[in-house]
């Protein structure tokens, strides 16, 4: 069994592989024996000495779905509760309040359910039922559920595999701004013009910084004191 | 905002440079921050020989974030260390 592996574990890269190590004076081996014999170096490292399903997690940022069907401003449909239930022998997602109105979502819509202990997922819409009861999902749910469960679901942006000028890109608007500024910059390169090349990227770099700081709005308030110059 | 309304910014006419233009910069913001994430599991597996311990990076990495293992005392995720060179003391044998 594996335990405190934020301690005990260490990683390695090498090129475009990753090293798994761990420490072999760790909690799972004794480094002194019984008798008194030192067994290992100190932070001597071993090799992963069992088997852990889905044991390794990478994150990362990748290039994966760089165009979406629709803006991603307009991806906006939200819907949460405890009416949903789940069928999966028609594939299902069935609401007892009839809420999968037309205003709701749409055939080809991608949606995320999160909050159900079956059904947790990322799915498309394949058809919606004309009295709102429920939509019919293009992948499989693998068990029923119950109402009961609160339940959100909601629109992601549904990606264009093969974009197009009507095609969007797959980020914000002040991101989208941004990419006005890098092909301009790239204009400029193809031109020789280099001093405008520079100008543009610095544009590009500036709204993607605006971009991150908007997220980290911090505001400060200081009390004046009571002889302070007003 | 469409690719159209982006090549009419720019001035651009050519379609299908301005998408290979547009995945160019995504990647550049994907590689400066973390507008959009991935997760990539693996199994892992008891080390019987020397290179038990080596498990590929994703191949549409563009930056990679955190590696955690999962602790199965508790059943979460943890992040774990990077090494900054390879360890001096090493024993491939995993049962020393």
């Amino acid at each position: 069994m594996s335990k405190y592996v934020d301690r005990e574990w260490f990683y390695y890269l090498r090129g475009r592989e990753l090293l798994l190590y761990k420490l072999l004076g760790g909690s799972s081996n004794e480094r002194i024996t019984q008798s008194g014999v030192l067994k290992t170096q100190q932070n001597e490292l071993m090799y992963p000495d069992e088997d852990i399903s889905d044991g390794l997690r990478i994150e990362y940022t990748s290039l994966s779905e760089p165009f979406v069907k629709e803006a991603l401003e307009d991806t906006n449909i939200v819907m949460s509760g405890i009416t949903f239930s789940a069928i999966a022998a028609s594939n299902r997602i069935a609401d007892s309040g009839s809420g999968f109105t037309t205003s709701k979502f749409l055939a080809n819509d991608a949606i995320r359910v999160q909050g159900s202990s079956t059904f947790d997922g990322d799915y498309t819409i394949s058809s919606r039922d004309s009295s709102s009861a429920y939509i019919v999902l293009n992948e499989n749910i693998s068990a029923n559920e119950l109402v009961g469960e609160r339940i959100t679901i909601t629109q992601i942006p549904s990606e264009d595999s093969t974009p197009s000028e009507t095609s969007h890109p797959n980020l914000n608007r002040m991101l989208s701004l941004a990419l006005v500024d890098y092909l301009k910059a790239m204009e400029a390169d193809k031109i020789g013009d280099i001093q405008r090349k520079e100008y543009y990227i610095k544009e590009f770099y500036g709204k993607l910084g605006d971009n991150e700081s908007n997220k980290r709005k911090i505001s400060m308030t200081f009390p004046s004191g009571p002889f302070a110059v007003r | 905002m469409t690719i159209l309304e982006i090549m009419e910014r720019t001035g651009t006419k050519e379609t299908s440079l301005a998408i290979a233009y547009i995945k160019d910069a995504i990647h550049l913001i994907q590689s400066n921050s973390k507008e959009k994430v991935k997760i990539n599991k693996q199994d892992l597996i008891k080390s019987s020989d020397s290179n038990d311990n080596v498990y590929q990076l994703p191949a549409d990495m563009i930056a990679l974030e955190y590696v955690s293992i999962k602790d199965t005392s508790d059943g979460k995720y943890k992040r774990i260390k990077r090494l900054v060179a390879p360890p001096s003391y090493l024993l491939e044998d995993t049962s020393p």
